[in-house]
């Protein structure tokens, strides 16, 4: 009785052992293919860092808004708005618009962490930004779902780092920012890393429309208080977008 | 810039990541979206960074300015395309920050 116990230790022991073997493997995948994206990270770091600052926030503000919203985009988005009172209702809205890729994202890569508990669920979604959405879904595709092995150390390696990097980056950018003369307008530097970033998520004829329309309204309507103009902008592209697609299918039939 | 407004900001900002980023890790097994809205939210991010990106560009503060010798304009134009040639982030940034600064200077 008591030997048998003991094998059953020893094998679950085993198990064990070979599951973290999996899972460091895993994390080891995960940085080789991602390491490359570190140094962009960084840079991009310093810079919403900097345009904290030269926004107007304080060290502290600046630091509390790095450390928890921990989302560039909606960083870069809001800053101007911030700078020329915007209603906190409109400030939140832009933040859920820019934020709207995330719950696609968080669509794709969650159904891998269902058997998580719910408070780890809600650790590991925080981090499933922009980088890990490059690679986790290339890596493990919608037929490997109920295979968990591998998963979550690939996905740390994948975040963790990045999270990491991003702070430093922006810690340095809030240091620096005093240092740094306002002619220079290194807040620009966000736009063009907003506009890196979009590119991307034009992958079709409607998008490009969208893109093109959002844009033209935003600048027509830029005069509509509580930058309305932006809302508004947004969702006429939309319209347009999906406009495209339905030509494009009627087209088809 | 009002502090307490900031603040809220960077509460209200923080709610936005949570919501966004854990929405399906939380509730995936309970929420199915309808394809009509899923369609619509795949345009919803690429919109909001034009709307956010082209009146940058185009205006001081809350003026349109349809100049094509400004310094932004330009600079973003050239970084769009140095970043459609070669997808690199990073080198965006510098090839159009030394854009602007140079147009700045000269124009």
């Amino acid at each position: 009785m008591m030997k048998e116990t003991n094998a059953g230790d020893a094998q679950a022991l085993s198990a064990n052992a070979v599951e973290r073997r999996v899972e460091r493997d895993a994390f080891q995948e995960g940085w080789r293919a991602s390491a490359s994206t570190i140094p962009a990270v960084l840079a991009w770091g310093i810079v919403s860092g900097m345009a904290m600052v030269k926004s107007g926030m304080t060290l502290w503000q600046s630091v509390a808004m790095t450390l928890t919203v921990y989302a560039g985009s909606a960083q870069f988005a809001i800053l101007p708005l911030l700078a020329v009172h915007t209603p906190l209702l409109v400030i939140f809205l832009t933040a859920m618009i820019v934020n709207l890729r995330f719950v696609i994202f968080s669509a794709a890569v969650a159904p891998h962490f269902a058997h998580l508990p719910w408070y780890q669920r809600l650790w590991y979604g925080y981090f499933n930004g922009d980088i890990s959405m490059a690679f986790f879904p290339q890596r493990f595709p919608v037929q490997t779902v109920h295979q968990p092995a591998g998963k979550l150390g690939y996905f740390k390696a994948i975040c963790f780092p990045g999270w990491f990097a991003w702070q430093v980056g922006a810690i340095i950018g809030i240091l620096l920012a005093s240092q740094i003369p306002e002619s220079w307008n290194i807040g620009f530097a966000g736009t063009l890393a907003l506009i890196a970033v979009t590119i991307p998520m034009i992958v079709n004829r409607a998008a490009l429309v969208g893109v093109v329309v959002s844009g033209s309204v935003a600048v027509v309507a830029i005069g509509l208080p509580y930058r309305l103009g932006l809302l508004l902008a947004v969702l006429v592209g939309i319209s347009a977008a999906m406009l495209v697609d339905k030509m494009i299918d009627k087209e088809k039939e | 810039m009002n502090a307490f407004d900031v603040w809220v900001s960077i509460v209200l900002l923080t709610l936005s990541t949570v919501i966004t980023r854990c929405s399906f890790f939380l509730f995936g097994h309970a929420v199915k979206l309808p394809p009509k809205l899923q369609h619509a939210l795949a345009y919803a991010p690429a919109a909001a960074m034009a709307a956010i990106i082209m009146p940058d560009l185009l205006s001081s503060g809350s003026v349109v300015e349809l100049n094509w010798a400004s310094p932004k304009l330009l600079a973003g134009i050239g970084g769009s395309v140095f970043f459609l040639v070669t997808r690199h982030l990073l080198g965006t940034i510098i090839v159009g920050m030394t854009l602007f600064t140079v147009l700045r200077l000269v124009l």
